[in-house]
C-alpha cells in the first residue's frame, strides 16, 4: 500500500457548473519525487487540497471516492491532524507567513500542536538548516526577498516533520536561481530524508531533472503518467497542452532526422554526453551571423523613442535602486529587461510613464523631456501592464474594464465603442464582453488587463512579468501576440526572468544587477556573456547550456532554441543507420 | 502621519528594549499617570527631563525627535486654544499664570507622546503579543493582532501597486471636485478589498495546513521571564508613583515659576 492512495476521486466545488475532479485513481509510494503538471484549470490545485483534507473539511461541495494519506482516511481526520503528516506549500509565500520574525514563523505549526520548547528548538534548527536559511533566523519576515520567503514557507512546513510534502507552483514568483535553490532543497529532502514529494509546476525543464515520475492532469483526470522519459516522449502529452522539456524536445526532433541516441536525455549534461560520440569533428562550420544585427528583421535601429540618461533613484528603504542608468530604445524594438528580483527592473520601467521620477538624470520619450508631463499624459504613449491583473480589475464587466482608460483619456463615445470592440477581438475576449472579470480564470484576467491597456493603442507597450503563473499554451499565445504587435510597429519592453520564453522571442536583452545595467545587446551576445549572466543571476536557456558544453568540439555556443539546435546538429551529426 | 511614525517599533538591543513588556508598560503608565496628576509647569518639566535619558538609553532619539516634530502642530493648537480661552473668559486679559498653565498643558501632551514612544518604539509586536497572552487574552485575538501587524507592509505594497496600475490607465486622483475625487478612489479600493478577501482565503488554507487550533494547550517558542532588572524597574516605578501621589495629596501646591503679572 502506498503512502498516498486515491480511489475514484470526484469533486465539485459548491455552485460549480462542472466537476473539478472527474475520477482520479493514483498510488504514490513512500520516497517518490513526483512532478504533477497540466494546463491551468486542470484540477491540480484542487487535487492537492484533498491531500490534507482541506477538501472536504474546509471547502464544501460534493466529494466522492476515497483518499488515504499515510494510512489516514482524509474524511475521518481533521486537517490539523493530517497537517502533521502532509505539508502543503502554496504559490504565494506572503500568504503563508504568520509571524514577524523568521524563527517565530517556523515555530508557528509546532506551537499550534503544543510541542514543548526544547523539541521545538531542535526541529526549527533542522528545518532552517535544510531550507538553507539558518543565517536568517532573526530576520524580520517582511524584509526578506521572494526566494527567501519561499524557503521560509518550506522551512515552516518542514519543522512539523511531515512525511509527504506537496508544493503548488512554489517557484512561479522566483528568479531562475531562486527556483534552482528550491529544487535543490527538495532534492535533499527526497534523497536524504526519504520524504515523498509531490510538486506542481508549469516550468517542466528544471523539474524534470529531479523527479522519478511525471503525472499529467487534464480536465480533472490523469491523462498520462510514468517516468519523465515515457511521458514526455508520448504524443498524448503534447496534445494535453503541456510543455515538453527542451532537451527531450531536441532529442525527439533529432530522432525524426534519423539521429538516434541510446537514452532519452533529462538534462543538458546527459544530452551532451551522448552527442559527443556522434559528432563528426571539423564539420561544424556555420554561416557567420553578425550578432549586432537584429535577429528578427535583420535591421539596425535608427529612431530612438526612449532615451534614459544617467538616471538614479533611491527608495526611502532602498538606496540606489537605480544607479546611473543610461539606455536608448528605438522605435519598433523588442527589449527584455532581465535580472534578479530586486535588481531594479520594475523601478526602471516605472520611470517610463512617470510613476517614478528620476532623482538624477533625465528621460526623453519621443525626443521630449518627460519631467513636466503627468502620468496620464505619458500613459497615452507608454502603456504599462502590471504583473498581477488583480491589482487593477474592478469593473462590473469586461467591456467596462477595457473602456476605463479610454474614458479617463476623454475619448469620444463612438471611438470608445470601436476601440473596445477592437481590443476584445484582438485578445479573443469577445464572448466575455458582459461577464464580470472576477469570474474569469487567471490567464483570462491577465488578457483583460492587457486589453485594457492596448485599447488606447499606445506606441510603447511595457509588460511586467507577463509569463508568471502562465501555462505552456498561454505562454505560446502570448509570444505570438507579441510578435503580432511587433509587426504593427510597436515598441515592446518586457520585464521577465523567464529565460526560456526570452530564448524563443529573441528580443534585445538588457541585463540588470544592483540597479545598474551590466550588459545590453542582442540576445546571442548577452546570453553567452557568462560573467554578466552570473552577475545578474540569470541562468542560460537549457539549449544554450547544451551548446556551451559542446563548444569545445567547435560548435557555436550561442544556440538558443530547439529549432536552431536541430539546424546546427543535423549538419554535424552522423545519421544512424 | 509622522506622529504615528514615532510609534512604529524599531529594532534594537538596548536595556529598554530588553525589559519585560509588562514591566515597560507599568513604567509607561507611571509616567503617564504622573503627567496627568500635575497641572503645574515645574513637575511636568521635571517629568519631561527625566524621560530624556531613557530615550537615549533606548537609542531612539531619531524616531523620538520625529514624533515630537510631528506633534508640533497639535502642541501649538493646545497652547493657543488655552491662551485664547483664558483671554476671553477673563474678560479680554491675560496674566503670567495663564501662560504658565497653557505651557504646562502643552508639556503634559509632550510627556504623553514621549512615554508612548518609549513603549511602542522599543517593544516588538511579538513581545507585546506574549504580554497579551500572559494577560490571558484568548489566543485568537492575539493571533489577529499579530496578523494585522504582519500584513501592514504587505497591504501597503499592494495599495501602491494598485495605484500605479490605475494611474497607468489614466486615472488622475488629484483632479476634480471633492465628490469626484472620492469617486476616483473606487478603482483603488475595490481591487484592494477583493484581493484582501482572496488573501484571507489563502491565509485560512495556510493556517489549516499549519495545524492551527490542533490543541487548546498551545506552547510558545519564547516565554516572558522576569529578570533582576525587571524587578528593579518595577520597584523604582512603584516607589516613584507613591512619592508623586504623596506629593500631590499632602505637600503644598507648587509655586508658579514666574511672578504674577498682568500681560494684557
Amino acid at each position: 500500500m502506498g503512502i498516498i492512495e486515491v480511489r475514484d476521486l470526484r469533486y465539485s466545488y459548491p455552485n460549480a457548473t462542472s466537476p473539478a475532479l472527474k475520477g482520479i485513481d493514483l498510488t504514490i509510494d513512500k520516497g517518490e519525487f513526483i512532478l504533477l503538471t497540466g494546463p491551468s484549470g486542470c484540477g491540480k490545485t484542487t487535487f492537492c487540497r484533498t491531500l490534507n483534507g482541506l477538501i472536504p473539511h474546509f471547502y464544501n461541495g460534493d466529494m466522492e471516492g476515497e483518499v488515504t494519506v499515510t494510512g489516514l482516511n482524509i474524511r475521518e481526520h481533521p486537517t490539523y491532524k493530517l497537517a502533521q503528516h502532509v505539508g502543503l506549500i502554496f504559490q504565494n509565500p506572503d500568504n503563508q507567513i504568520f509571524a514577524l520574525t523568521v524563527e517565530k514563523d517556523v515555530a508557528f505549526g509546532l506551537e499550534n500542536q503544543g510541542v514543548p520548547k526544547d523539541k521545538m528548538l531542535e526541529a526549527i534548527g533542522w528545518a532552517l538548516e535544510t531550507a538553507g536559511i539558518d543565517h536568517l533566523k532573526d530576520r524580520a519576515t517582511h524584509e526578506m526577498s521572494g526566494g527567501e520567503k519561499q524557503r521560509l514557507a518550506i522551512a515552516s512546513i518542514l519543522a512539523m516533520k511531515p512525511k509527504v510534502l506537496v508544493l503548488d507552483e512554489p517557484t512561479s514568483f522566483l528568479d531562475p536561481l531562486g527556483a534552482e535553490r528550491i529544487f535543490r532543497v527538495l532534492d535533499t529532502l527526497n534523497k536524504e530524508y526519504e520524504m515523498t514529494i509531490l510538486l506542481i509546476e508549469h516550468r517542466v525543464d528544471l523539474a524534470t531533472q529531479y523527479v522519478d515520475r511525471v503525472i499529467i492532469f487534464s480536465d480533472g483526470r490523469i491523462t498520462n503518467q510514468g517516468s519523465p522519459e515515457e511521458v514526455f516522449t508520448d504524443g498524448a502529452t503534447r496534445l494535453a497542452g503541456v510543455g515538453i522539456p527542451r532537451v527531450i524536445e531536441l532529442n525527439d526532433r533529432l530522432k525524426s532526422k534519423g539521429i538516434l541516441l541510446d537514452r532519452t536525455p533529462l538534462n543538458p549534461t546527459m544530452l551532451v554526453e551522448q552527442l559527443r560520440g556522434h559528432i563528426k569533428r571539423g564539420n561544424a562550420n556555420r554561416k557567420a551571423v553578425d550578432p549586432d544585427l537584429d535577429l528578427f528583421t535583420g535591421e539596425q535601429w535608427v529612431n530612438p523613442i526612449i532615451e534614459v540618461e544617467g538616471v538614479s533613484f533611491s527608495y526611502p528603504s532602498v538606496d540606489k535602486a537605480l544607479d546611473d542608468v543610461s539606455l536608448t530604445i528605438h522605435k519598433g524594438e523588442f527589449v527584455a529587461i532581465m535580472g534578479e528580483n530586486g535588481a531594479g527592473k520594475t523601478t526602471l520601467v516605472k520611470h517610463l510613464n512617470g510613476l517614478l521620477r528620476p532623482q538624477e538624470g533625465r528621460i526623453k520619450i519621443d525626443g521630449a523631456d518627460i519631467a513636466d508631463l503627468s502620468v496620464a499624459n505619458l500613459a497615452r504613449k507608454v502603456g504599462l501592464v502590471f504583473q498581477n491583473p488583480d491589482d487593477q480589475l474592478f469593473s462590473e464587466n469586461v467591456e467596462e474594464e477595457i473602456s476605463f482608460a479610454l474614458r479617463n483619456f476623454g475619448f469620444a463615445s463612438d471611438v470608445i465603442d470601436k476601440r473596445v470592440d477592437w481590443a476584445l477581438n484582438l485578445l479573443d475576449l469577445e464572448r466575455y464582453r458582459k461577464s464580470s472579470p472576477f469570474i474569469l480564470s487567471g490567464g483570462e484576467r491577465k488578457r483583460v488587463a492587457l486589453g485594457s491597456v492596448l485599447a488606447w493603442d499606445p506606441e510603447i507597450v511595457v509588460l511586467d512579468e507577463p509569463t508568471i503563473g502562465q501555462d505552456y499554451a498561454q505562454k505560446e499565445r502570448l509570444r505570438h501576440f507579441l510578435m503580432q504587435l511587433r509587426t504593427q510597429g510597436k515598441t515592446i519592453i518586457i520585464v521577465t526572468h523567464d529565460v526560456e520564453f526570452v530564448a524563443e522571442c529573441k528580443p534585445r536583452i538588457v541585463l540588470m544587477a544592483d540597479g545598474k545595467i551590466i550588459a545590453d545587446g542582442p540576445i546571442k551576445k548577452v546570453m553567452t556573456d557568462r560573467d554578466a549572466m552570473a552577475r545578474a543571476s540569470v541562468a542560460p536557456p537549457e539549449i544554450t547550456k547544451v551548446f556551451q558544453q559542446l563548444s569545445e568540439l567547435g560548435l557555436p555556443d550561442n544556440v538558443l532554441d530547439v529549432d536552431e539546435a536541430v539546424d546546427v546538429l543535423s549538419q554535424v551529426l552522423e545519421v544512424s543507420k | 502621519m509622522s506622529l504615528l511614525e514615532g510609534l512604529r517599533f524599531t529594532r534594537g538591543d538596548s536595556l529598554i528594549h530588553r525589559l519585560d513588556p509588562r514591566v515597560k508598560f507599568l513604567m509607561t503608565m507611571v509616567i503617564f499617570t504622573s503627567a496627568i496628576l500635575f497641572m503645574d509647569l515645574l513637575p511636568l518639566l521635571v517629568i519631561f527631563l527625566v524621560q530624556i535619558p531613557l530615550v537615549f538609553i533606548a537609542e531612539i532619539q531619531q524616531e523620538w525627535t520625529k514624533s515630537l516634530k510631528g506633534s508640533v502642530f497639535l502642541a501649538t493648537i493646545i497652547f493657543s486654544t488655552n491662551l485664547i480661552s483664558y483671554y476671553f473668559f477673563q474678560g479680554r486679559s491675560l496674566n503670567t499664570e495663564n501662560v504658565e498653565t497653557a505651557l504646562a498643558l502643552t508639556v503634559r501632551f509632550l510627556n504623553l507622546i514621549t512615554s508612548f514612544s518609549l513603549f511602542f518604539l522599543t517593544t516588538s509586536p511579538d513581545k507585546l503579543s506574549l504580554a497579551l497572552e500572559k494577560a490571558r487574552i484568548p489566543y485568537e485575538f492575539n493571533f489577529a493582532f499579530i496578523t494585522a501587524i504582519r500584513f501592514v507592509p504587505v497591504l501597503a505594497d499592494e495599495a501602491q501597486s494598485i495605484m500605479d496600475a490605475q494611474r497607468s490607465r489614466g486615472l488622475e486622483l488629484d483632479k476634480g471636485s471633492f465628490l469626484t475625487k472620492i469617486r476616483k478612489y473606487i478603482p483603488i479600493l475595490l481591487p484592494l478589498i477583493i484581493n484582501s478577501i482572496r488573501r484571507s482565503l489563502d491565509l485560512a488554507e495556510a493556517m489549516e495546513s499549519r495545524a492551527f487550533g490542533a490543541t487548546r494547550d498551545r506552547t510558545n517558542l519564547f516565554e516572558l521571564v522576569m529578570e533582576g532588572r525587571d524587578y528593579a524597574v518595577v520597584v523604582i516605578s512603584l516607589v516613584l508613583l507613591a512619592a508623586l501621589v504623596y506629593m500631590k495629596l499632602y505637600l503644598p501646591p507648587f509655586e508658579p515659576l514666574f511672578p504674577y503679572r498682568v500681560l494684557i
